[in-house]
């Protein structure tokens, strides 16, 4: 296990590395200087001067790129172009505000659709079953900001029970709560249609295999059988898209914090390509694929604690 | 020659064939073969064609599909109005017999305006799959075949470009790029070449390794003769399929994109951007919002059938017998 | 007084396939004595599977017994519950191992947790709930070492896919002794296993069979194996048992023509140097079976009756029975 988990962390500093060069190229992969191109077009010559001097960015590209990875390592992301704020600093503000909606996105899909999942492999064939695998097709069709925009206009412009944009007052959780609720579901009908599916064929295949007949064999009760034996073998391909399913949920998070005016990563990532804040959609970007790798690396872990036959590889 | 399609692999056919003038090249055995093959081929497609059908799941999926299709292709002909001429003083109007689902802000009729819709829809999905399979399947066979080092960066560039949230990554590089229909065909084909990539090693190495390919090595067959003749036609499978569900895939993020901003530009009619319109009127019209909707919903939908059955025609599962 | 351990009379069992009904079993009866080893031969598709599944009621979804009864000391299995049918019956009188045991154990529990728990499922009452989970351990360990497993201590916490196959089988076998089953089915245990190891663990079956006193249902294909193990043969084609005879008068002298075919075709001293025996035709489809006797398409010494019904199940004064019109008087 321990020779997994080392080989395991070992494979994200190469893919680290390739991600900081892809985001630093970017600067350069455009026309025209580096520091006219990260200041943008309000660029004043003195300006460049700073920036120039700044980030040395008169010097050979592999310093550059050594300078740019130091200051990454500090925590140092550069400036906005249009604030005079640290990239850090706005990261930080918006970064919870993401986290609670992956998580709880994450959390209540995962939750509802191990169960229907799991139930409508246990019932197949009934009515339950029919129910669930044909809102599962179609929950998955539609796409996280279709979801989000007719839920608005369901619930928050037609109904008017839930509030139309931002995440609420600061300390106050219930409200916080209330408006955490729409992006939320948002984001869960999509994922949660692809867990319950999931769980669904493969808990078939599970009842249907050589193992449970054994089980079965032996005399296990029916239910014994579904509670152990199944749900632990169908759990698994769930631990295993936990990753993947961070991915879509952060997409997914762009288009539900700007239809939703939340102020979360997504939205400031988005803002910043529209003002052209090159700075700010670098470090945003860099921060998402941190995350991303983070929870590709939980769900590798959390798989092999499942499935004993990858730890002795 | 449609005589001749008709009775294929019917005694009829090969006669028919004797009473014609053949050239050198058809008379020569390597043709013999040709023929052969061509024949399993097509009896193979047709057998695919018949298993689709059979399954409601791929009847309503490939409808869907070809109804998108026709659209996208015909869409000057289907169209009652021109998606571009707007009518001020008809904005917002409820659905009537001239504009069957009512028009948008500007008066366009938004029937028409969905229709090609399609349009982009089709050539942005159907243009970046393409790119990504040939490129993704490409890379993904010479990492396996060769091994080593090349296999090692190839791997490297595959996680690298996987470890950015798909849509993030596409929207940085669209603001970066510029918006313009074959700019977004590349990114999206960029962002999903990796995925195929990893399939296409992961057949290859096992298919390598195979008894038949090492028997054919053995015999001395050229390295591209093996990768033709056994290798690519053992890939494909896996790779059609995750191909079909891309498709879905693809036209979701271009909506995305165009939803966001920096997808195509108005005022050309993307599903994307007919959302945007009608999420800033949002207040005023729901319909302007809805019909996009349920169209985008029903298309992704017929995509994911369609490739569902797909899946389930190409691989046959066997059932056990009772002993 | 009746001293027939399991009796089946007249069992039928359909499946319902794409192509038709399948009829797997047909009109079956045979009896498994105390102590007895019973070998159930033919080949595949005959239906011996299904026969052993259906006295464990394990049949799959597609698959029902129409008629029969099987009656195991004296009572009906098919009419038990289910609820009954797991606490008393499965795992506890009767006892099923199957082929490849790789894929019929569990991946992700640990060995010693798949032999606990057959253990809980039938003699949870006479433990104490202190130090359960220790004598439970104990009592698994115990069986590993009985059937010949090294540190079984240790083992307890492997996975299957860290045994060898026949290191897997002995595993399933300790689980089927465990609670001194009256009844073992063994389909095909030593099919998917290499022939020495099949040997040690034909050894093995013998020992433990002999030692705890109970009677087998040995389900398989190989001549070899049933002629080593069995002490009644029961030959079976396309769902009926042919021919049914104590082992040795068998072997020396089969008369059914199947049976006859069947050993014909075996490699031996009699055969060395000449051509290896085939039997013609093929088996035929479980939803297309001939009028009249189903194997004769391939019988050379078919008649006109043969053709147009099936024969008896008939006993014989030596004690055998025999499907066929040759012997019918």
């Amino acid at each position: 296990m321990l020779q997994y988990l080392v080989k395991r962390i070992l494979w994200i500093i190469p893919t680290t590395v390739g991600v900081l060069l892809f985001l630093f190229s970017m600067t350069h992969l455009l026309p025209g200087d580096p520091a006219s191109v990260l200041l943008g077009p309000r660029a004043t010559p003195e300006m460049v001067e700073a920036l120039n001097r700044r980030l040395s960015l008169d010097q050979p590209i592999h310093v550059q790129l050594g300078r740019y990875i130091w200051s990454v390592l500090h925590g140092d992301l550069n400036e906005s172009v249009w604030s005079r704020c640290t990239v850090s600093s706005l990261i930080m503000r918006a970064l919870p505000y993401t986290v609670i909606l992956t998580i709880s996105s994450m959390g209540l899909a995962a939750f509802l659709g191990i169960i229907l999942g799991a139930l409508a492999a246990n019932y197949r064939k009934t009515l339950l079953d029919r129910l669930v695998t044909v809102f599962s097709l179609i929950a998955v069709s539609v796409p996280d900001f279709v979801a989000a925009c007719l839920l608005l206009l369901v619930f928050a412009v037609a109904l008017g029970w839930f509030p139309v944009i931002g995440a609420g007052e600061a300390g106050d959780t219930a409200d916080q709560v209330h408006h955490l609720i729409l992006p939320c579901l948002a984001l869960v009908i999509g994922w949660f249609g692809y867990i319950a599916r999931l769980v669904r064929d493969t808990t078939l295949e599970v009842l249907d295999s050589d193992y449970v007949k054994t089980s079965r064999s032996f005399g296990a009760p029916m239910r014994y059988i579904a509670y152990k034996y199944a749900l632990k073998n169908a759990i698994i391909p769930v631990v295993a898209v936990i990753g993947l399913g961070v991915g879509k949920l952060l997409g997914g998070a762009v288009f539900v914090e700007m239809i939703f005016n939340r102020p979360g990563i997504g939205k400031v990532i988005t803002n910043a390509v529209y003002a052209r804040d090159l700075p700010v959609v670098q470090g945003g970007v860099l921060i998402a694929a941190l995350l991303f790798i983070l929870a590709n690396l939980v769900a590798d872990l959390s798989y092999a604690c499942f499935d004993p036959r990858i730890r002795y590889e | 020659m449609l005589a001749l399609i008709r009775e294929y692999g019917t005694n009829k056919g090969e006669k028919i064939e004797m009473a014609q003038e053949k050239t050198p090249f058809q008379l020569s055995r390597r043709w013999d073969g040709y023929k052969r093959r061509s024949h399993r081929r097509i009896k193979k497609l047709a057998q695919i064609l018949q298993a689709i059908r059979r399954e409601p799941r791929g009847l309503i999926g490939t409808s869907i599909m070809a109804i998108i299709l026709i659209c996208a292709l015909f869409a000057p002909w289907i169209a009652p109005c021109d998606p571009y001429e707007q009518d001020i003083v008809n904005r917002f109007a409820a659905p009537s017999l001239r504009h069957l689902l009512g028009t948008d802000y500007v008066g366009r009729d938004i029937l028409s305006r969905l229709i090609y819709g399609a349009r982009v829809a089709a050539v942005v999905s159907i243009g970046a799959v393409g790119i990504a399979v040939i490129v993704g399947t490409l890379l993904g066979a010479i990492a396996a075949y060769s091994g080593g080092a090349v296999d090692y960066m190839i791997l490297l560039i595959f996680d690298v470009i996987r470890s950015f949230p798909s849509v993030i990554l596409i929207l940085v590089l669209a603001a970066i790029v510029g918006p313009s229909l074959l700019n977004i065909i590349l990114i999206l084909a960029f962002t999903s070449f990796p995925a195929y990539g990893r399939v296409a090693r992961a057949q290859t190495l096992s298919v390598k390794e195979e008894e038949y390919a090492v028997a054919a090595r053995s015999l001395g067959a050229k390295t591209g003769r093996i990768l033709r003749s056994h290798i690519i036609p053992n890939i494909l499978t896996p790779i059609i399929v995750l191909a079909g569900m891309d498709l879905a895939i693809m036209i979701m993020y271009e909506s995305g994109l165009s939803f966001l901003g920096v997808g195509v530009q108005p005022p050309t009619a993307s599903w994307g951007i007919m959302l945007r319109q009608g999420y800033t009127y949002i207040g005023t019209s729901p319909l302007m919002i809805v019909w996009p909707a349920i169209l985008l919903a029903t298309t992704m939908l017929g995509c994911s059938l369609f490739a569902e059955s797909l899946r389930g025609a190409l691989n046959p599962r066997e059932r056990k017998a009772g002993g | 007084m009746d001293e027939r351990l399991l009796r089946a009379r007249d069992l039928t069992v359909e499946y319902s396939t794409c192509r038709g009904i399948a009829r797997a079993v047909d009109n079956v009866s045979f009896d498994i004595r105390e102590g007895e080893v019973l070998g159930l031969v033919g080949e595949s598709g005959c239906g011996k599977t299904t026969l052993g599944l259906s006295v464990m009621r394990l049949l799959p979804r597609t698959g029902k017994v129409v008629q029969g009864e099987i009656l195991f000391k004296g009572r009906n299995l098919l009419n038990l519950a289910e609820r009954i049918m797991n606490k008393e019956i499965r795992g506890k009188e009767i006892a099923m191992i199957i082929q490849d045991p790789l894929h019929a154990l569990n991946p992700v529990f640990k060995i010693g947790t798949q032999i606990t728990d057959v253990l809980r499922f039938h003699k949870d009452r006479g433990l104490s709930p202190h130090g359960k989970g220790v004598q439970l351990r104990n009592g698994a360990a115990k069986m590993l070492e009985e059937v010949g497993i090294a540190d079984p201590a240790e083992r307890l916490t492997d996975y299957p896919f860290q045994f060898s196959g026949g290191m897997n089988q002995r595993a399933m076998i300790a689980m089927a002794f465990i609670c001194n089953p009256a009844l073992l089915i063994a389909d095909e245990p030593t099919t998917a296993l290499d022939v020495t190891i099949e040997a040690q663990i034909l050894e093995l079956l013998k020992g433990l069979v002999e030692r705890y006193g109970a009677s087998v249902l040995y389900i398989t294909h190989d001549l070899g194996v049933i002629s080593e193990i069995s002490d009644r043969v029961a030959v079976m084609y396309a769902g009926n048992i042919v021919e049914y005879a104590a082992t040795t008068p068998l072997f020396e002298d089969p008369r059914h023509p199947y049976t006859e075919a069947l050993l014909r075709c075996l490699p031996g001293v009699e055969t060395q140097g000449k051509r290896l025996g085939t039997i013609p035709g093929r088996v035929p489809e479980l939803t297309k079976l001939p009028k009249g006797c189903k194997f004769h398409p391939r019988c050379p010494y078919v008649k006109e009756i043969c053709k147009e019904r099936p024969p008896r199940l008939l006993e014989m004064a030596s004690g055998r029975s025999i499907a066929c019109f040759r012997y019918e008087r």
